[in-house]
């Protein structure tokens, strides 16, 4: 009776532990952070260059945003099932940090959103507001 | 041998079957080797297989897991139900030598004969308990031996993804020490610090630390050191590894021993076989060969 159980615990034991380890391999491969961040980053340029918005229409829209770009931005980061993921979209996406993560890159630099974004393509304000209209 | 023959012919029926059992536990126990071949009946096996989880799993449990899976396979059992016969054997024996130290004359002879037999036969369990364990040990190496290539195919890393890897180390760096200055900016924005998102991350990861550390003291999951330091997951693997070829040297060892015990076996019934012969022609009729001066004393007188 006593080696019953003795081998019941046992068993359990071991099927704890292998499942324990099985939850250590796919607790973290949750699909969908970078899929996510990368919606609402699209979002967010529509919004940068939509022209029937108002300044104050963009600016509220660029804010509301902002709010969940930064929550997405460190889901991803936080991500481990993409640790070493070598798919392209993931490559892209560390590829260049300024670019993926927005919200974090401008508040590290002082910067607007739209700032930020603008000066990964060579255009800062400075250079806008330097430019003058001319024929080719 | 046709002298043999002839000895055996006028010998009593007794002593016949006595000599007859010497020399058949002389044939068989001439090598271990050849008793291990000859006793293993049957093909138990045991197919461990190595999977990812098992891979993952802590050393310290790992060897106690493999351990059981051994115990409930066909091979555990083969092994067990072998020690348990060589107790019993070992028991017998014991019992057999003090009632030969006991006996006198053909009660003793006999008795011999019974404890050469019960020789043979722990000679030929032993080796079949070697060869359940050889098959044992070789199948939990080649195991390691898997697993050990499984960790090493994890860490070999191509180029690109080592890259990649590089580039998200970075990003978390930069992440982390911009972290703060994130949430400041936010909050100066007038955008709360702490989104739904944010408020319930840092309860868990307070949640997950709590458990972590209860994790890192328990018991069972205490990392051995090898000099203080702690060991890997592959160096310990390479340990286990070794470990098992050392019990496999050790029985390639033991079975040297028992080809030793197998020649003993057979000396010592040959030994008996003489003295039964001998003592069968000490007892025999039949006058010997003498010369023609011992019969001088026939021819003296008229």
């Amino acid at each position: 009776m006593f080696t019953s159980i003795k081998t019941k615990l046992h068993v359990l034991a071991l099927t704890i532990a292998v499942a324990t380890a099985a939850f250590a391999g796919t607790n973290s491969a949750q699909a969908g952070t970078l899929e996510n961040l990368e919606r609402e980053r699209a979002i967010l340029v529509q919004t940068f260059m939509n022209p029937t918005l108002t300044p104050e229409q963009r600016q509220a829209s660029i804010a509301s945003t902002n709010r969940r770009l930064v929550d997405l931005e460190r889901m991803v980061l936080r991500d481990k099932s993409l640790r070493g993921k070598n798919t392209k979209v993931v490559r892209r996406a560390f590829k260049s940090y300024d670019v993926s993560f927005m919200a974090h890159a401008s508040a590290e630099k002082n910067l607007t959103l739209v700032d930020n974004w603008m000066e990964q393509f060579g255009l800062s304000t400075e250079t806008l507001m330097t430019a003058e209209v001319g024929r080719r | 041998m046709t002298g043999l023959t002839l000895m055996v012919d006028k010998m009593s029926p007794k002593r016949l079957t006595l000599a007859l059992a010497f020399t058949s536990a002389l044939v068989v126990g001439v090598t271990a080797s050849q008793i291990a071949s000859a006793a293993t009946n049957g093909n138990p096996s045991w197919r461990p297989q190595s999977s990812e989880r098992l891979v993952k799993l802590p050393a310290s449990y790992l060897k106690k897991s493999i351990d059981h899976d051994f115990k409930q396979s066909e091979l555990g059992l083969a092994l067990q139900n072998t020690d348990e016969n060589i107790g019993l054997k070992a028991k017998t024996l014991n019992d057999l030598q003090s009632a030969v130290g006991q006996s006198q004359g053909e009660v003793q002879d006999e008795l011999r004969h019974q404890f050469l037999g019960e020789k043979r036969d722990y000679i030929q369990l032993m080796s079949q308990r070697n060869e359940l364990k050889r098959k044992h040990l070789v199948t939990k190496r080649r195991l390691f031996e898997t697993m050990l290539e499984k960790v090493a195919d994890s860490k070999n890393v191509s180029p690109v993804r080592q890259e990649l890897m590089d580039k998200q180390d970075e990003a978390m760096q930069r992440f982390e020490s911009s972290f703060d200055k994130v949430d400041m900016r936010l909050f100066k924005n007038g955008m709360a610090a702490d989104s739904k998102y944010g408020q319930k991350h840092h309860e868990n990861v307070s949640a997950i630390e709590k458990l972590m550390s209860r994790i890192q003291g328990h018991r069972m999951n205490s990392i051995p050191e090898d000099d203080g330091r702690p060991l890997t997951h592959e160096e310990q693997l390479r340990r286990m590894a070794s470990n098992v070829q050392a019990e496999i040297a050790l029985l390639d060892q033991e079975e040297g021993i028992l080809g030793y015990m197998a020649k003993l076996v057979a000396l010592d019934a040959m030994a008996l076989a003489e003295e039964s012969l001998d003592a069968e022609l000490s007892d025999s009729d039949t006058p010997g060969s003498q010369g023609p001066a011992g019969a001088v004393s026939f021819f003296m007188n008229n």
